[in-house]
């Protein structure tokens, strides 16, 4: 996977402690260095993301505290 | 609920194929249209229901040729690897009979059989799922 996001992610994970104290369960809007916002769902964050900067990358991450991984039980993945 | 059925010789071997169109979210749509820019058209590919699947999967490169950005990051587990990250896109899958739904995929690479996407868990949700398998069918209302 190539770097994109990256600032994204780093900027998340800056916040991440008060986020959690704050929102937990909801939905951040990252947009290069900047929690630009925080939203009930995903939807919301992902309209407001496109309102905003237009189709450029931006993060849309769930506040929790711990990660579930996606899971596939199909070898037809390749990684 | 509109629904559509398929009928697919050796559906056992085959597994339940689509053919179906992807086409970028509505989000996205409306920020084409506020700009009075062109929206990319729909993406034909080959699809299968993937009840082992958390969410919806596009091959790798499906979503360039939509034009569409990154708007997050999962993490995966396979049966070969795990933790591996992935971009996610919102789109929307148009199947047969017109069966819209809009979901939040990651893109990876799929091989073998020239399938293109997986629909997971995350598009079952919102439906009803039939699998006949003595008479070669399955039916999806959503």
């Amino acid at each position: 996977m190539a770097n994109v996001l990256e600032t994204e992610l780093k900027a998340y994970e800056h916040h991440r402690d008060n986020l959690l104290s704050t929102a937990e369960g909801k939905f951040a809007l990252v947009r290069g260095d900047a929690v630009v916002g925080v939203y009930e769902s995903e939807i919301d964050a992902i309209s407001e993301g496109y309102r905003r900067f237009g189709n450029v990358p931006f993060l849309v991450k769930q506040i929790v505290r711990i990660e579930t991984p996606l899971n596939f039980v199909s070898d037809l993945l390749g990684v | 609920m509109p629904s559509f059925t398929s009928s697919i010789p050796n559906l056992q071997a085959v597994g339940p194929l689509i053919e179906l169109q992807v086409a970028v979210g509505s989000a996205l749509e409306s920020t084409f249209k506020a700009g009075a820019e062109a929206i990319p058209g729909p993406v034909k590919a080959l699809a299968m229901i993937d009840t082992g699947a958390s969410v919806s999967v596009l091959r790798q490169g499906l979503a360039a040729q939509l034009s569409l950005n990154a708007i997050g990051v999962s993490y995966i587990n396979t049966p070969s690897s795990t933790n591996v990250p992935c971009y996610r896109y919102l789109v929307r899958f148009i199947f047969p009979n017109e069966v819209l739904v809009e979901t939040n995929v990651v893109e990876a690479p799929l091989q073998g059989q020239n399938i293109q996407c997986l629909i997971g868990r995350d598009v079952l949700a919102h439906g009803v799922l039939i699998y006949i398998g003595g008479s070669n069918l399955f039916s999806l209302s959503l």
